[in-house]
């Protein structure tokens, strides 16, 4: 049992913590991003601050590897 | 636009998945005879459509249409990242490039140092089984997430299918082709493509407008490739290669 959630684990999580850190934190700045930018600017320009946010956790990730 | 596109990221993460999968039941079938590695694959993909029908439409069926798409995207982020950090590393020579016929050479070794005994072709079976499963899992995961999404579940699913198609044939001919696909530009391709997806999803899901519509799934994928590419540049300058599975 413990070998099978260990393979989901892995399965949806990946090998290292770092990449559902990453996603999550950059989730979250989004979220506070949206919150202090107007509806308008977060419509033109949030896709873009969320790729960022995304490029940051790849990066993170790409740090903390051996 | 979006269609051909989905179809396309459907189709080529389905098709490395099973790579994967066909290289373990190939060994199986090679090393203990192909009706045990039959049977252990069947099990795992009668397993697989099982999950994914309990799982699809409780998925599907998500009242907000803007958390659908964050849980999606989401979804999506995890799996593209995961596959673009290790072709990073791969193309870095920090980890060992991917390589279905060496998995599949080292998988056919192992099953005969231990020869087949009374009652073990459950364990060749189990192999199978393991194999398939696993890879399936994460195709029916990655499938039901780029179909996610109202009126994307018949691309993602047009995809799945022409992959499993070319697979099925590969399969057919046996080994050969699995030593000359460059499997880690692929998979590298293919986390771009994903984490592309899960991206521009979850940034709709944020009430996003993006500039050119479905459009921007293209320069979303332009901007992943520069930064893997930059990355990989970086990588290997900066370090010694290093073996790791």
């Amino acid at each position: 049992m413990r070998t099978v959630l260990s393979s989901l684990r892995h399965l949806i999580l990946g090998e290292t913590w770092t990449i559902p850190i990453g996603v999550g934190a950059a989730l979250l700045l989004a979220v506070l991003v949206r919150a202090s930018l107007s509806e308008s600017a977060w419509e033109t320009g949030g896709g873009f601050a969320l790729a960022g946010l995304v490029i940051a956790a790849l990066a993170g990730s790409l740090r903390r590897s051996p | 636009m979006s269609f051909v596109l989905i179809m396309a990221a459907a189709a080529a993460a389905v098709a490395i998945e099973m790579l994967e999968a066909l290289a373990i039941v190939l060994a199986v079938g090679m090393a203990r005879g192909f009706r045990d590695a039959l049977l252990g694959a069947l099990a795992a993909v009668v397993g697989v459509v099982l999950l994914c029908l309990a799982l699809g439409p409780a998925l599907l069926a998500g009242t907000d249409l803007h958390v659908l798409r964050v849980v999606v995207g989401t979804l999506l982020l995890l799996f593209g990242l995961e596959w673009l950090r290790k072709g990073i590393l791969r193309m870095a020579g920090r980890r060992r490039r991917s390589s279905s016929h060496d998995e599949f050479l080292e998988q056919r070794a192992a099953l005969e140092r231990h020869p087949a005994a009374e009652g073990r072709h459950w364990a060749a079976r189990l192999v199978s089984f393991k194999g398939v499963f696993l890879e399936g899992l994460e195709v029916g995961l990655i499938v039901l997430a780029l179909g996610g999404a109202p009126g994307r579940l018949t691309p993602a699913l047009l995809g799945a299918a022409l992959a499993l198609a070319l697979v099925g044939a590969i399969g057919l001919v046996m080994q050969r082709p699995l030593g000359r696909l460059p499997e880690t530009q692929l998979k590298l391709g293919v986390g771009v493509a994903l984490t592309a997806f899960g991206t521009f999803f979850t940034a709709e899901g944020l009430h996003v407008e993006w500039p050119l519509g479905d459009l921007a799934l293209v320069y979303l994928a332009g901007l992943f490739a520069v930064t893997a590419w930059l990355a990989t540049q970086r990588l290997t300058r900066t370090a010694p290669a290093a073996e790791a599975t």
